[in-house]
Order: C-alpha cells, then sequence, then structure tokens
C-alpha cells in the first residue's frame, strides 16, 4: 500500500508544476518508476508509453498503465486521480479569476510565459525520454522522421503510429 | 448561453475521450464547437488559452472549465469522468492483451516502433509551439534555459520551473506590451 501513497503523492506534486501538460513530467515518471523505485524495468516502461500513444484518449495513460502495474485497477484510478486532481482544483477556482483580468498586458503575459515553460519542458521531456527508450540508429531515424512529417505535412498521427508499428513488427527499429 | 445537465456533458466528454487518437484537444474542438454547438470558437479558444496556463493535463483542465461553466462542479465532475472512464477502460484492456503477449517478438517489434513514434509525436508538438516563438525571439531564451536546466543540469521538474518561471515572466511582460 506504502507504494500506491507513494505514487499518489509523487505524481501530485510533479503534476502541479506539469506546464505543457503529463508530456512535460514523463522523464520525472520514468525515473521515479525506473531508476528511484524499481516498479518497472526500462523496457516496461518503453511498453507502456507505446501502449498509452497507440490508445484514444487523454495522452496521460502512460500514467495509468503505471498505476496498473502496481496495484491492478485500483492503481489505475489511483495514479489517474493523483495527475487530474491538483490541476482540476487550481482551475476549478483560477479559471473566473483568469477570465476577469481586464489587464491584457497582464494576461498575456501569464499566457507567453507558461507557453515558453511549456515549451522548453516539452522538448527536453521528448528529448530525456527518447535517450531512454530509443536503442538504435533505427529508432533514432523513425523519431527524427516522424517530426520532419508532422511539422510539415498534416497527415493524421495514427498514420504514423501504424507506420512505426509495421517497421517495428518487421523487425526494422 | 444555454444550459446543460451534468449527463449531457458526460456524453459530450466521452466522445471526445474515445475519439482521441493522437491529440484530444482537436476532438474537444470538433465536438463542442461543431457538432454539439456547446462553444463558439470564440469562447473554445479563450478557455484553451487560460487551461494552457495551469499546469497539469491540458484537457482534463478543459472538461473541468467546460464543465463547471454549464453545471457548476457537478458538471465539472461529470466532463472529467466522461473523458476518462472510457480511455482507461480501453487502456486496461491493451494492458491484459499485453500481459498475456508482450514475450512475443512481433509484440515488443510494435511496441518498439509505436514508443520511437510516440517520441517524435511529443517532440513535434514541441516544435509546433516554438514557430510561435520566433515573432519576440528573446523568448526562445527562457525555452533554451529551460531545456539546458533540464537536460544538461538534470534538474528536476519543480526546481526548472521555479529557477526559469521569474525570467519567464519577465520577458513575458516584455513580450506582452510590444506585440
Amino acid at each position: 500500500m506504502s507504494a500506491l501513497l507513494s505514487i499518489f503523492l509523487k505524481l501530485s506534486v510533479f503534476s502541479l508544476f506539469a506546464f505543457g501538460g503529463v508530456n512535460a513530467l514523463l522523464p520525472e515518471l520514468l525515473n521515479l518508476a525506473v531508476y528511484q523505485e524499481h516498479w518497472v524495468d526500462l523496457q516496461t516502461f518503453s511498453d507502456y508509453f507505446a501502449i498509452a500513444q497507440a490508445a484514444p484518449g487523454p495522452n496521460f495513460m502512460t500514467v495509468t498503465l503505471l498505476g496498473w502495474h502496481l496495484y491492478g485497477v485500483l492503481g489505475a484510478l489511483v495514479a489517474t486521480l493523483a495527475i487530474a486532481w491538483p490541476s482540476s482544483i487550481l482551475i476549478y477556482f483560477l479559471q473566473r479569476l483568469i477570465l476577469g483580468i481586464k489587464d491584457p498586458i497582464k494576461k498575456k503575459s501569464i499566457q507567453y510565459a507558461a507557453a515558453a515553460l511549456a515549451i522548453g519542458l516539452v522538448l527536453s521531456s521528448a528529448w530525456q525520454i527518447a535517450i531512454q527508450i530509443n536503442h538504435s540508429t533505427a529508432a533514432y531515424i523513425l523519431t527524427l522522421a516522424t517530426i520532419g512529417f508532422t511539422l510539415f505535412t498534416r497527415w493524421h498521427p495514427l498514420y504514423f503510429i501504424a507506420i512505426g508499428g509495421v517497421l517495428g513488427v518487421l523487425g526494422f527499429i | 448561453m444555454n444550459s446543460l445537465t451534468p449527463s449531457q456533458l458526460f456524453i459530450s466528454f466521452s466522445k471526445i475521450g474515445i475519439s482521441g487518437f493522437g491529440g484530444v484537444l482537436p476532438w474537444a474542438r470538433r465536438t463542442l464547437v461543431e457538432q454539439d454547438k456547446i462553444l463558439t470558437s470564440e469562447e473554445f479558444s479563450a478557455i484553451l488559452g487560460i487551461c494552457q496556463i495551469v499546469p497539469g493535463p491540458n484537457v482534463v483542465n478543459l472538461a473541468v472549465c467546460v464543465g463547471s461553466r454549464f453545471a457548476g462542479a457537478r458538471g465539472a465532475a461529470a466532463a472529467v469522468l466522461g473523458l476518462t472512464l472510457g480511455p482507461i477502460l480501453i487502456v486496461l484492456v491493451l494492458a491484459l492483451l499485453y500481459q498475456h503477449y508482450s514475450h512475443l517478438e512481433t509484440v515488443k517489434g510494435l511496441l518498439r516502433g509505436i514508443s520511437a513514434v510516440g517520441v517524435g509525436l511529443i517532440a513535434s508538438t514541441g516544435f509546433k509551439m516554438l514557430r510561435d516563438e520566433f515573432r519576440y525571439p528573446i523568448m526562445l531564451l527562457v525555452v533554451a534555459i529551460t531545456i539546458c536546466a533540464a537536460t544538461y543540469f538534470h534538474l528536476g521538474l519543480g526546481w526548472v520551473v521555479l529557477t526559469v518561471l521569474p525570467l519567464a515572466l519577465y520577458l513575458a511582460r516584455k513580450k506582452a506590451l510590444i506585440l
């Protein structure tokens, strides 16, 4: 049970700093789950990350799967609740306040600052996750190709996931 | 503004959750603005702007904002549950399949390929947002310092945010005054 409480408290705190959403806290999650607490090995973490990416729904499912790994369905719900409640409470009370800010300069400043932080955190996260889960040159090429294609085409992300899956099954990655 | 019951919110957000392959936000716009006509496009953008200021899962924040706007705390809870319950069920079914078949080489390869793409998708989210920063390039300094702090100095998430935030707010104010 102590692991459940520990994951609840730690995820709750992480989520309060996760500008840019849950993707920003993935490296912390990996570090906690794989290297500090040894809940899962790196391969299992990568696999959960892949399943979460391929499944529909919000992008926090890596967290849900990790909770499931520890304590089944209860763990899944607790871990999901942990990342969602702090910001939900925060936004519930802050939304009127922020909508009510009359000074456009103030409002924009907060938005620009949050956006810049989010970009930095999301890019760092992608980098930190990539060096952990990509084990071959081919995997890095696939990651880079995904970035290139998504930036310069309007294909749906699901196509890239499908292509990645097929290349993986064929043994290229 | 028309009013909505918690169960209507639950249904709208369930649709968003289940159909949200590869990112939920585009589906949220499609469902709330175009199909169910709950919000106008401007309202949606304004609410989304607020949700992205607050840390944490952005779509959940969106559900809280929209839900509470139409039906208070119960509406917020209904929207969040609608958004998350379906996808959690699906991912748990996938987890069970994984438990049974993860030893197969095919499955291992499949997941290796998907995770390499997944990390690319996260990076491209960052790069797409980065484009906007070139309107006021000094803000790129904030991005660069954040990346350095996280990847080179290996500071934890909380410390990165706390150290970079003052500079981010200072430069953001200058950007807001100019643009």
